[in-house]
């Protein structure tokens, strides 16, 4: 029952914050809404709905969560870009805004929206059956060198696609990378041995690591995970590639200066929270906070890539 | 046995009625509504289950998944509009029974079928979980490939006594369904740089606009009010020898919801129509189908409640939601910090006991809350033509507006609505359109997926025995259906092929 | 004469000619699987237009047999149907001028134009049951998926009252 527990002490949490906002500093706005493209219960959904329940002390102002879903992200990207540029609007950016902007070429792309801050990065791992013979990284590779590997994506021009299409390269082995509808149907094939190893963030597997189903042989980060302190790094194995999903904001082009120091604050404190930080961990994430100067480069660096990428592979023109 | 007991005591946790009897009422308001989908009834509702204990929480949203895909046969019946997909199979002949005067009947039947489909479901959710979850385990791509053509064969039967008309209508189907993301690589495909059809078309959108926009421009192209049988708005339960009828197309029903429920991605819709095919195909009456059959009815509809239930297996034993529904569920289980999958039982097994209690409670609340709303809702399809087609015209164009707050899906639906407009002029069939909708992603993601498993080698589907199985089954189907065809031919017999009402 | 068949298979002919010019038009990439995106809707492309080519040509055989056993039945088969065709234009009309005003003019007025305009073209007398329909019917659709479903409709006009 101590789940109960946890709830209420969530709402104790959010009535205390309340009392807080009396005392916080004045941020330009009453109220901030922050749009996600991703429908209800989904992943960005629910970060920032918890994100919503912890910020508002922190930031001095309401904050409510909105869902603009349609165009995957195409349609939030539109209404943002449009907003007013004075910190009552932001966008929860994944990498998925920047495929979508080069993929499908909507009128208003993530270059015309400005970063805020950085607040995750998701560890993608690389994991495999509990079943199977392979132990490293290294097992699965020269499994694929011998014959033929087939590895999973959990979607089509995402970015765990890319990585293992960077894995391969990097590797020179010559590996079916099987797409799939998300990152459910690809666990089914791991575990069912149709394919060797599968990509995905920890969040989603959780589950099966604790029953023993499944068996992690690698992370994408760029250092060791806290959760898993004994799982090597890709890099560390020897391949060259980190992948970085990230999870922040952002907004209208020409975000004024005081509003990006509140944020920079109120995501520090947040993050340094310890019933958020509870939460968070729980659900696997990684706090990486990101100031608004390091989040523009790394967006701009992040999005030249993928497109390097999508043209030398030829989706793109 | 233990899980009996454990249930039991959530029966009476009235957190659990509660939620389970607004869930279900709410499931049925927005599966009735054509356009709002199971899974926007759903996410509607996530927001205040932030507030619920864990419990409650998860039993509202399941309970307001069970009543969508029962509501999502009311406009089926009485207004020709699937209010959800899984409901398109009701839409032939519970349509027809309404347009005979027996809306009362068709609702009744299509009620308690649900109610039968809900518990059959729970039952074996509560007690085949372990077994039903290995089937869905042993499903390869090649297996889900051989499973979307298996549900393709039923187009042989549903075509009319044109097989080649039935076959352009259903490559339509596929057609519509390659609009948007390409399944593996990712690229666009017949999107003409528009960012709305980036995601694919909603086959929702195509169904309303076959089904009901279509049907609302064939009566304003007639003009001259027409005949109508207008029902009693009363509920009308079948008597003893009629129920008896029933029970084989509700057991196939079960049977095939059972199957598909468990498969993630396979769905609801597959399962209504499969089920609407075998019930045909093993009736004494087949020759009424199209025309107003009971079972016509009956097998769909416990089908897609079943599927409800079932549904839930992959999503409790691996954490796998093989559906937007059971998407929106599994957020509704992270929201409060519980994951499900193989843990599950070990760390939250209460809540997932309250959560059988509440399935029960809905699938008893669904009968009782279903008898004290329809009567309403057929006094309203009683209305005098122009206004009632004007009130239809309206909520449907609501409707889909809802689905992505655009405008441009109204325009889809719209030229759906076209479309099967001079469908029906040149006498096309419809429902093999919605087959290949409905089966297009499926059928070409899982080929071409299985060939990049393979390199190229096609005795990958021979070589997977589910794949093998399930493939020999469609061609015996297909054969079958072709040979009887060509058999009436001969014997200069009219084919008993049978076709949804055709209008001039 | 033009029989049902006839129109349906060379409808079906040029459908799939004019989605066979796009699917050879689809690009290629690296990351493609042998068959590609352009693989399966080729083939569809083609199946259409050959299913289209066997319905033409069942139509006219089957109207060569007809013409031989001298029905009349086929005569009256498009007797009318232009007038239809009208008929059910003007309803599409009504629901394209519906699509392209309720941005402008929100979602409560659009609605309630619709309900009168279409029960109206649909042939309803009672022009003040008409109006007492439109009005409140809006507002129950407006009540339904505005404020119990919590639906973003536009609210255009009325943007200013909050409604």
């Amino acid at each position: 029952m101590h789940k109960l527990y946890f709830v209420s002490a969530a709402a104790a949490a959010v009535l205390a914050g309340g009392l807080a906002v009396a005392q916080a500093q004045e941020y330009p706005v009453d109220t901030v809404t922050l749009v996600t493209h991703s429908s209800p219960g989904g992943g960005s959904d629910v970060f920032l709905r918890e994100l919503s329940r912890y910020l508002s002390p922190y930031l001095g102002a309401n904050v409510i969560v909105e869902n603009i879903s349609g165009g995957s992200g195409a349609k939030a990207m539109a209404q943002l870009a449009q907003a007013p540029a004075d910190g009552s609007i932001f966008y929860a950016t994944t990498p998925t805004f920047i495929y979508t902007s080069l993929l499908s070429e909507p009128e208003y792309k993530y270059t015309d929206l400005e970063p805020l801050v950085n607040f995750f990065i998701d560890p993608e791992v690389i994991y495999t059956s509990a079943k199977s013979e392979f132990k490293t990284l290294e097992d699965v590779i020269q499994y694929a060198r011998d014959g033929r590997g087939q590895w999973g994506a959990a979607n089509p021009a995402s970015l765990e696609r890319q990585a293992l299409e960077q894995l391969k390269a990097a590797s020179g082995v010559n590996a079916a990378v099987v797409t799939h509808e998300g990152g459910g149907d690809m666990m089914i094939n791991v575990l069912n041995g149709t394919l060797q190893i599968g990509v995905g963030e920890v969040q989603e597997i959780q589950s099966q690591i604790e029953a023993g189903e499944l068996r992690l042989l690698a992370t994408f980060s760029d250092q060791r995970l806290d959760a898993f302190p004994d799982l090597p790094t890709v890099k560390e194995s020897g391949y060259d590639v980190v992948v970085r999903k990230f999870r922040g904001l952002a907004g209208p082009k020409g975000l004024p200066d005081d509003v990006v120091a509140a944020w920079e604050a109120a995501t520090q404190k947040v993050l340094a929270d310890p019933k958020y930080k509870e939460a968070y961990e729980g659900a696997n994430l990684r706090a990486e906070f990101m100031p608004h100067v390091d989040y523009v480069t790394f967006i701009e660096t992040f999005g030249t890539e993928t497109a390097d990428f999508l043209k030398k592979t030829g989706v793109i023109e | 046995m233990e899980t009996l007991t454990h249930t039991a005591a959530f029966l009476f946790d009235w957190h659990v009625i509660l939620a389970a009897l607004i869930g279900v009422t709410w499931g049925i308001m927005g599966g009735a509504l054509p356009g709002i989908s199971p899974s926007i009834t759903m996410a509607l509702l996530l927001p205040f289950t932030y507030t619920l204990d864990p419990t409650s929480a998860i039993v509202l949203l399941a309970s307001t998944y069970i009543g969508a895909e029962y509501g999502g046969s009311v406009p089926a019946i009485l207004i020709r509009t699937p209010g959800t997909n899984a409901a398109a199979a009701t839409v032939i002949d519970g349509y027809e029974m309404n347009r005979q005067g027996k809306a009362g009947l068709a609702l009744g039947i299509s009620l308690y079928s649900g109610v039968i489909g809900s518990l059959f479901g729970l039952a074996m959710l509560m007690t085949l979980s372990g077994p039903l979850a290995k089937v869905a385990l042993a499903f390869t791509p090649m297996a889900y490939f051989a499973l979307g053509i298996l549900g393709l064969s039923v187009i042989a039967t549903l075509s009319g006594e044109n097989l080649v008309k039935g076959l352009i209508a259903a490559i339509l189907g596929l057609i519509i369904a390659t609009i948007g993301s390409d399944p593996v690589t990712g690229g666009t495909r017949f999107t003409f740089g528009s960012a709305e059809l980036l995601g694919g078309i909603e086959p929702v959108m195509i169904m309303v606009g076959l089904f009901a926009m279509s049907e609302l421009l064939v009566q304003a192209s007639k003009r001259e009010q027409d005949e109508r049988v207008t029902s009693r708005p009363r509920i009308q339960f079948p008597d003893w020898p009629l129920a008896k009828r029933l029970i084989p197309a509700q057991i196939i029903g079960n049977g095939i919801g059972t199957f598909e429920g468990v498969m993630p991605g396979a769905g609801g819709t597959i399962a209504s129509f499969m089920s609407y095919n075998e019930a045909r195909r093993w009736s004494r009456h087949p020759e009424e189908f199209g025309k107003g059959s009971p079972e016509g009815i009956a097998a769909p509809e416990t089908a897609n409640n079943t599927v409800a239930e079932t549904a839930l297996v992959p999503l409790l034993s691996f954490g796998i939601p093989g559906s937007n529904s059971t998407a929106i569920l599994l957020g509704g289980f992270l929201i409060h910090g519980i994951v499900p999958g193989p843990m599950l039982f070990q760390k939250s097994g209460e809540v997932v006991y309250g959560l059988y209690a509440g399935l029960f409670t809905a699938a008893i609340g669904q009968l009782l809350i279903g008898m004290a709303m329809l009567p309403v809702c057929i006094w309203l399809v009683n209305r005098p033509r122009p206004y009632l087609n004007a009130f239809i015209f309206a909520l449907i164009l609501s409707g889909i507006y809802s689905i992505h707050n655009e405008a441009f899906d109204l325009g889809i639906m719209i030229a759906a609505g076209m479309l099967g407009f001079f469908m029906r002029m040149l006498r096309f069939p419809f429902l093999p359109t919605v087959l290949g909708l409905v089966l297009g992603y499926l059928v070409e993601s899982n080929f071409r997926r299985s060939l990049v498993l393979s390199g190229d080698d096609w005795m990958i589907f021979v070589d997977d025995r589910i794949s093998l199985g399930l493939l020999i089954l469609a061609f015996l189907f297909i054969g079958g259906s072709i040979a009887k065809r060509i058999y009436d031919l001969v014997r200069h017999r009219p084919t008993s092929t049978f076709s949804e009402s055709a209008e001039s | 004469m033009l029989t049902r068949d006839f129109v349906g298979g060379v409808a079906s002919i040029a459908i799939g000619a004019v989605y066979l010019f796009f699917a050879y038009q689809l690009r290629t990439s690296a990351l493609d699987d042998s068959m590609g995106p352009g693989g399966l809707p080729r083939v569809y492309g083609w199946l259409l237009i050959g299913l289209g080519a066997i319905l033409t040509i069942q139509a006219i055989v089957s109207r060569r047999m007809a013409v031989a056993g001298a029905t009349t039945d086929e005569k009256g088969e498009w007797d009318g149907q232009g007038r239809k065709l009208l008929f059910a234009a003007g309803l599409l009309a009504i629901g394209v001028g519906y699509i392209f005003l309720v941005e402008t003019l929100g979602y409560l007025i659009s609605v309630a134009v619709l309900l009168l305009v279409t029960a109206l073209y649909l042939g309803a007398g009672n022009k003040g049951r008409v109006l007492s329909v439109a009005v409140l019917g809006a507002i129950f659709l407006w009540v339904m998926f505005v404020i119990v479903l919590g639906v973003r409709m536009p609210s255009g006009l009325l943007a200013s009252l909050s409604l």
